[in-house]
């Protein structure tokens, strides 16, 4: 299975090291008396002696693996101590600690750091003595940073690996390999390659154990299917042999004959052989004591104890195959039962786990198996909330959790049932079984909640064609998971028999201070239990066809992905007070309040200005930093539409006033920074024409693409734009200076000194050719706002679209005002606040402006 | 005795349920419905396409009274449920020959 000495192991791999004898007898320890060779003669003799008594079985091979152990750790002192700290370790066989006469010495050498002619000279330090000995070494040479890659070329080393064992050198290595190697991924890939390995070695023997001359290494049921069987159990459930067909007790004797023959085939062969013939098999019986008047009779008895053992290997391995759990996760196994715990004592004291078998369910469509039910429902009572989220990935793994899909209810039910759910968020416990009477309400108030979140997981799938435009805002949804976090505690305030809203919001903030959610998270969360009647009443008690109804109601959701959310929440909340109750009437109803509000957060918000004396001016004032003065702040402010104040937090809106202080023509302010794997650029400047289209086109001249953003202008002329977007060729994360480099660009286009179209000719002709995938929406309107011409695009999202549409708004001649930028999925949803020459435009100038922004878009142009 | 049913917004349900309560009028039946009248819906515009809200959502009142009563209710109904705009709905007035308590088998002409 190794290499052989000095040969690397598999040429293919380029971190295989091969160490050539070298002339210098300096580096090579002399084999004195008490030295090395002496060890091995004095081990040699003992298994030789064991063998030929019957005995060179397990305790004998762990003996001789022992004194050879110690042999390495001699040669090991004598070889010096490289600079990177080294550990060798046993693989194979003879991590087992079963290291037979003939068989080779499977090592693994280990560094800490990179290999440098220091260590190369300690590999021969080490080595040399071995060969000198005349030992077969097979050796491996890694860096501990190669295993944080898997390699998949050589699939029986990592096999090797699972029993790797500390010899000499550094300990604490072996731990910081074990935690880098022993990943899921390559649990899983090492048990797909066993099976494959077993599959090709047994049609190699015709698939039969029952074979004449035995190789009692290689057929099967005999010693490598024996720890196949084990490293399958090790794999995927470490418990799963004592439930196997042969006792394992059995099933250790069956390994004890399998060496003891082994060990008698290599001291009379001479040499690594493992096929008991004819010949051998007389032999064999002799030593190891087989009764009998003739050789025939002591041959048989052999024989019928050889195949007898390699049953119950056989038939442990096929029953293992048939029954090993598929490895789901760290300590779960998917059976036909369900997702279960591998080893339930290890899981009761890792509740962080219970909530990963209930992931691991809906990842895999099926139920928690009972057993581990009973099991999280045994412990549940020892652990608080805090218990099950102890880390950052623990904490992400609660929300991953809540993403509406198929399978949520259900699992959520079950975690309820079993008390989980009511020790994860102890808050829900409190309207465990409540009951509240009114003349709507038909369940119980956890089990109303339950099935709101169960509605929102119908709606992922649904196709019922009246119930698609709501799907169709959950599928927009950047962070469904709040939302279902938001149902999940919207009644819990319902313990009190008053307002309950109140009363949850504030449950709700515990929920959110332990799962540490980040402002924008906590803040949507709240808005969402806070006004989770309102949307209802305004759809069905209020006149929605007053703008000023609508107006109002817009401006208390403020965003437009807050909007989504309470919709969607509204819709699933009513559904879930009786099957009865939510009418496709009120649905037509909630729909139309959508779109207007809708219309109205997109449309219309330039007509709202920031004025002194405005609702969260203060907020951003009174907790303004030291270095900002109020003067900085309201001059910044005053002209911006309202809902800047609800889109940003005041981090941001801080950072921006910062970013507009003190700024001259052709001066560019910028902050770029990451988050999740999103940018998010600000720019401040003063307008000039075809800023915007400049802005855009430089973005998309770096390929970057832009999911989310924000134009605004003040009445003074400043303007800030503010974008999200990934970095696809990792421009800003491969390069230190990058920030930089796209100010300057920024600074050069912006002022005229460079142009920005030439930059982008190469990308943009090989993403015009290829071809939309649906048609481009292009409309204008001069109704919904006062002072705009709205331009709603929606179009196939691509590389530099809003620089070419932006482009063609400014060579018509119109000033870009306000523009809000989306992208769901495919889809970029753009909305253009424009005028010419200070005024709407007229019919003419639209009709012009839209079908040339259609060719555009179309690609005609 | 009259039939009077009212096609009204849903918003002004319980403002006409308030004013027929004034005039000790209590039993009525509520339905969700859709139409639409002069009105006849409008377009609405969502990210750039247009959709067209043929019918309306509105809500119906029905309430049988005495002849006596009748005037009055209708005034009462169109004062709480107009706002002036277009969409404020109907007022229809049926005879009614006999009703019949189900309850008792009463019969009141």
């Amino acid at each position: 299975m190794m290499s052989v000495p000095g040969s690397p192991a598999h040429p293919g791999s380029s971190r295989i090291m091969s160490v050539p004898p070298s002339a210098s007898d300096a580096d090579a320890p002399r084999a004195t008396a008490g030295g090395p060779r002496a060890v091995l003669d004095a081990a040699r003799a003992e298994l030789r002696a064991d063998t030929l008594r019957g005995a060179g079985g397990r305790a004998a091979l762990e003996r001789y693996s022992d004194r050879v152990d110690a042999l390495l750790r001699q040669i090991f002192a004598d070889a010096g101590e490289p600079p990177s700290s080294v550990l060798v370790l046993a693989l194979g066989g003879y991590g087992r600690r079963h290291l037979c006469f003939y068989s080779d010495i499977d090592l693994l050498i280990l560094f800490s750091g990179s290999i440098y002619p220091a260590e190369e000279r300690f590999l021969r330090g080490l080595l040399h003595p071995l060969w000198d000995l005349g030992v077969v070494v097979g050796h491996q040479v890694r860096e501990l940073d190669d295993f944080r890659t898997l390699e998949t070329d050589n699939p029986e080393f990592l096999l090797a690996l699972l029993d790797a064992r500390p010899v000499a050198g550094a300990r604490d290595l072996f731990d910081r390999f074990a935690e880098v190697f022993h990943a899921a991924a390559t649990h899983a890939f090492i048990l797909t390659s066993l099976l494959q390995l077993i599959d090709e070695r047994h049609a190699k023997f015709n698939g039969t154990l029952y074979q004449l001359e035995p190789d009692v290494k290689q057929a099967p049921g005999a010693l490598r299917d024996l720890s196949a069987t084990r490293i399958i159990a090790l794999l995927t459930d470490p418990l799963l042999l004592r439930r196997g067909p042969a006792d394992p007790a059995r099933f250790d004797d069956a390994e004890d004959f399998l060496l003891r023959v082994r060990s008698t085939l290599h001291l009379e062969g001479a040499r690594n052989q493992n096929v008991l013939s004819h010949e051998m098999q007389e032999r064999t019986a002799e030593v190891l004591g087989y009764p009998g008047a003739e050789p025939r009779i002591r041959v048989e008895r052999l024989m019928s104890d050889y195949f007898r053992h390699a049953r119950i290997v056989h038939r442990s391995l096929h029953w293992a195959r048939k029954t090993a759990p598929v490895p789901v996760g760290a300590n779960l196994g998917l059976s036909r039962d369900g997702v279960r715990f591998l080893d339930p004592i290890q899981a009761a004291r890792n509740p962080p786990s219970w909530i990963a078998t209930f992931q691991a369910a809906i990842e895999h469509d099926h139920d928690v198996a009972e057993e581990a039910l009973s099991c999280i429902q045994q412990h549940v009572d020892r652990y608080r909330a805090d218990d099950f989220f102890p880390q950052p990935a623990d904490r992400a793994a609660v929300l991953h959790l809540l993403k509406p899909r198929k399978g949520l209810y259900e699992r959520l039910s079950e975690m309820h049932d079993c008390g989980l759910l009511g020790r994860v968020f102890p808050e829900f416990q409190a309207i465990s079984w409540r009951v509240v009477r009114d003349f709507y309400h038909k369940y119980t108030v956890d089990e109303h909640t339950l099935l709101t979140i169960r509605n929102l997981e119908r709606l992922t799938v649904t196709e019922d064609p009246s119930r698609r435009r709501f799907r169709s805002i959950l599928t927009d949804l950047p962070a469904p998971e709040l939302l279902v976090l938001a149902l999940l505690l919207h009644d819990v305030g319902k313990w009190r028999d008053d307002d309950h809203a109140l009363e949850s919001v504030r449950m709700a903030e515990q929920v959110i201070v332990r799962l540490q959610l980040s402002t924008e998270q906590r803040e949507i969360v709240l808005f969402l239990i806070r006004h989770h009647l309102k949307m209802s009443l305004v759809a069905f008690r209020r006149d929605t066809e007053d703008p000023d109804i609508v107006a109002d109601f817009a401006r208390v959701v403020g965003t437009e992905e807050r909007l989504k959310m309470l919709c969607l929440m509204t819709l699933v909340d009513v559904e879930a007070v009786s099957p009865e109750t939510l009418t496709a009437w009120k649905e037509e109803l909630l729909w139309r309040l959508y779109v207007d509000a809708y219309n109205h957060l997109t449309q219309r918000y330039g007509d709202e200005l920031i004025e002194r004396n405005q609702a969260g001016l203060d907020e951003v004032l009174t907790n303004r930093p030291a270095d900002l003065s109020a003067a900085d702040i309201t001059t910044f402010l005053e002209g911006l539409p309202q809902r800047y104040l609800q889109l940003f937090t005041r981090e941001a809106i801080h950072r921006h006033v910062r970013l507009a202080r003190d700024i001259k023509p052709d001066e560019i302010h910028i902050s770029l920074e990451p988050s999740e794997g999103v940018w998010t650029l600000a720019v401040v400047t003063l307008d000039k024409p075809f800023l915007f289209s400049n802005i855009c086109g430089v973005l998309a001249s770096f390929g970057m693409n832009i999911l989310r953003g924000h134009a605004f202008t003040n009445p003074n002329g400043l303007v800030l734009d503010v974008f999200q977007f990934t970095d696809e060729e990792r421009f800003l994360a491969l390069n230190a200076d990058a920030p930089k480099q796209m100010l300057k660009v920024l600074e050069d286009v912006v002022s005229g000194r460079a142009d920005v179209t030439a930059r982008l000719r190469g990308r943009e002709q090989s993403i015009l050719k290829t071809a939309s995938r649906f048609a481009p929406v292009v409309r204008a309107d001069n109704e919904a706002s006062r002072r705009y011409t709205i331009l709603d695009i929606v179009a196939s999202n691509a590389l530099g679209l809003l620089h070419r549409i932006s482009r063609v708004i400014s060579q018509h001649g119109c000033e870009v005002d306000l523009v809000l930028i989306a992208t769901e999925g495919e889809k970029a949803i753009d909305v253009f606040h424009i005028t010419k020459a200070g005024v709407k435009l007229t019919q003419a100038e639209q009709l012009a402006l839209t079908s040339d922004l259609q060719r555009t878009l179309e690609g005609r142009a | 005795m009259k039939m009077i049913k009212a096609i009204i917004r849903p918003n002004k349900v319980d403002e006409v349920k308030d004013a027929l309560a004034a005039l000790n009028i209590a039993g009525m039946t509520v339905t969700e419905v859709r139409g639409h009248g002069k009105q006849k819906g409008h377009t609405a515009i969502y990210r750039g396409k247009e959709y067209n809200v043929s019918l309306l959502p509105k809500m119906e009142i029905e309430v049988v009274l005495p002849d006596a009563l009748a005037d009055d209710a209708i005034k009462a109904i169109v004062t709480a449920a107009r706002t002036g705009e277009i969409g404020d709905g109907r007022v229809f007035v049926m005879p009614v020959l006999e009703s019949h308590r189900i309850r008792t088998g009463e019969k009141e002409a």
